[in-house]
């Protein structure tokens, strides 16, 4: 076996046409990995620089605050999903999910959802990063590696030359295929290891992100080694291939998606933004008990501080605030379990679409698949929920300002 | 004594279609045999079915004694072929053709054994590092010619071998042959060029439409009469 690689290898190496495929996928390989690391910087240096401004900004709003609640009023928190040191290879909802926030202490919701009324014209249409390369071009670099080994020796008569030289179709076929394979292979992973072990990745996502692209082009080399059986000129076998590619790289996602987003309907960031506006605005006329009463549903703690006496509190101004995210939470939550659904179909749907699988399993890696991103979500609520748990017993035990104690104000950790 | 080369009442239909009838002969070590036919007579068919990419609808082949059937790894590995289009790759020159061919056959040779097989079927030193693409039809065939020699198998299947080889190199290829088969070589070749079959064959048959329809063998010291062969043949087609 050993004997008929080197041979093949050495054929290859004489084989422009093939030779000009793996340079391409070479080169695409570096530019996506390009691409990749040069984003994933932006969004270091971005949050590198909004972490420094946070902290000067929170300084500057409190310098001049003389009680509790204009303290959490002006004070703003920054909020961010550090890229993951994979995230270059799959930016993936990274694109279409916010990933900073600079809240306070508000009405949560509409802080984490306002980000999602923004253009997200890359959610659409994607990023030329590795795992688009792996998921969808690297197959179609496959069939044109591959599609015509045979054809191509049948229409130049020297098939049966071939194989009755070799003795058998498989001592030809399946070395000139694996090395052309492998050679896709080693040139697609080649630039992103280079970039993995600039940027730190570590081993075992290598190792796994490698798996996942050789093993999908292992998967891709069976349909093309299956359609090219058949007794047909080359352009017939690569019409087939590619009306092939297009059914499981585009049209199965494509109507997957359809179905999957008919039958998990979600409700719009939009829509929660404002229902929690309008709940939030509407508090300012409605009498104070039935906010406060509300709002004890929640926090039966304060019920012994929740009296309102004066025209403006600053504990009946946050209680509504947090009405407002009660108000909203039902269309939160449902947002959030269609999400996950979505997600949890399409992962099933990935079954059919090796290009989906891919970009799915690339998105995993790098922490930036929709599981992720909604984790992220989640850490901002729970980074929220200290903040007013910070601000809740100075707001109702009423107790005296004390600017030495703001340095005890919580910060955001991110979870990795 | 079992001979290299044996039809047994072979039969073969493609596609519905009878393409060879109950044919029977068989090619002695050391003996050139000559199927002679027109267009669709099967004798292509007929090598095919000899290494394996045709299997008889009734009948058998037989190589070195052995069905190729039970075992067609074995039967290649005992056969060159020569196919009527030799299409040896135009992008490598005739070193690295013998070199990769040879290697997928599971042989090797050094550069001298190269020159030495290159020498005998008389392809020009100064062509030998020419990509093949540059080659008249007569280097290729010389080329391919030269691959047979140097897997040094004991059987030659040779597929309309002087197809469009000018006379001189019709010549050289025909003593060619005629070395090999004195070296012990079987070799059987099909042709429709009566002149070429009776110039170098010890047995000449007459395929047509399937059917083996007659036979002529040179005698001691002489060759095959070509005038009996073409009438023989004219008439066969004519009927």
């Amino acid at each position: 076996m050993v004997s008929d690689l080197l041979r093949e290898i050495r054929f290859l190496a004489k084989d422009r046409g093939a030779l000009f495929w793996l340079a391409l996928a070479f080169v695409l390989s570096i530019i996506a990995v390009t691409f990749g690391v040069t984003e994933v910087r932006d969004q270091q240096r971005t949050i590198a620089e909004l972490i420094e401004e946070d902290t000067a900004d929170r300084a500057n709003a409190l310098k001049g605050q003389e009680d509790w609640g204009g303290a959490a009023y002006y004070a703003f928190h920054l909020a961010y999903a550090p890229p993951s040191e994979f995230a270059f290879a799959a930016l993936g909802q990274r694109d279409s999910s916010p990933w900073k926030h600079r809240v306070r202490m508000l009405a949560l919701e509409g802080q984490i959802h306002q980000a999602d009324t923004k253009n997200a014209d890359f959610g659409l249409v994607g990023r030329f990063d590795f795992a688009f390369l792996a998921a969808s071009v690297a197959p179609l670099l496959l069939i044109l590696l591959l599609y015509d080994l045979r054809a191509a020796e049948r229409t130049a008569r020297r098939h049966d030359l071939l194989v009755a030289t070799a003795g058998s179709s498989r001592k030809l076929w399946l070395p000139r295929a694996l090395v052309r394979v492998l050679a896709l292979s080693l040139l697609l992973l080649i630039p992103l290891w280079a970039a993995s072990s600039l940027v730190g990745t570590s081993g075992s996502v290598i190792i796994q992100a490698s798996f996942v692209l050789v093993g999908a082009l292992g998967i891709w080399w069976l349909i093309v080694e299956l359609i090219s059986r058949i007794d047909a000129s080359s352009s017939v076998l690569l019409t087939a291939l590619i009306g092939l590619w297009l059914a499981l790289a585009i049209i199965v996602p494509a109507l997957a998606k359809v179905a999957i987003e008919t039958r998990q309907p979600l409700p719009n960031g939009g829509e929660m933004l404002l229902l929690q506006r309008e709940t939030v605005n509407d508090a300012w006329d409605l009498p104070k008990e039935m906010t406060m009463a509300a709002f004890l549903e929640e926090h039966p703690e304060w019920r012994d501080h929740a009296a309102i006496e004066q025209p403006f509190e600053w504990k009946w101004y946050y209680a509504f605030q947090q009405v407002g995210d009660l108000r909203v939470k039902p269309l939160v939550d449902q947002y959030r379990a269609a999400r996950l659904a979505r997600d949890h179909e399409a992962g099933m749907i990935a079954f059919l679409s090796p290009t989906s699988f891919v970009e799915r399993s690339f998105e995993k890696l790098a922490g930036t698949d929709a599981a992720s991103m909604i984790a992220y979500e989640d850490s901002v609520r729970d980074f929220h929920a200290q903040l007013r748990a910070f601000h809740y017993p100075m707001l109702f035990r009423e107790e005296p300002f004390d600017r030495n104690l703001l340095e005890d104000i919580p910060g955001f950790v991110p979870s990795r | 004594m079992t001979s290299p080369l044996e039809a047994r009442s072979l039969s073969l239909d493609r596609d519905g279609n009878t393409v060879l009838d109950n044919v029977s002969f068989s090619v002695a070590k050391g003996e050139i045999f000559a199927l002679l036919g027109g267009n669709g007579a099967g004798k292509s068919s007929t090598l095919l079915t000899f290494l394996g990419f045709l299997e008889p609808s009734g009948g058998a082949v037989l190589v070195n004694g052995k069905t190729v059937g039970s075992d067609v790894a074995s039967a290649r590995s005992a056969i060159a072929y020569l196919p009527e289009a030799t299409s040896l790759y135009g992008h490598m020159n005739a070193y690295e053709n013998l070199d990769y061919f040879l290697n997928l056959a599971g042989r090797s040779a050094t550069q001298a054994d190269y020159d030495t097989a290159l020498d005998r079927v008389a392809l020009p030193r100064e062509a030998r590092s020419r990509r093949l693409q540059f080659f008249s039809k007569g280097m290729r065939q010389k080329t391919a010619i030269a691959l047979a020699l140097l897997r040094e198998t004991p059987i030659l299947l040779l597929d309309e071998p002087t197809s469009g080889l000018d006379p001189v190199a019709i010549d050289e290829f025909h003593d060619l042959v005629k070395d090999l088969a004195g070296a012990g070589q079987t070799i059987l070749m099909v042709t429709h060029d009566v002149y070429g079959a009776c110039q170098v064959a010890d047995r000449v048959g007459l395929l047509r439409r399937g059917q083996l329809v007659g036979s002529f063998a040179a005698e001691k010291g002489k060759r095959i009469d070509t005038e009996t062969v073409h009438a023989a043949f004219a008439e066969r087609e004519a009927v």
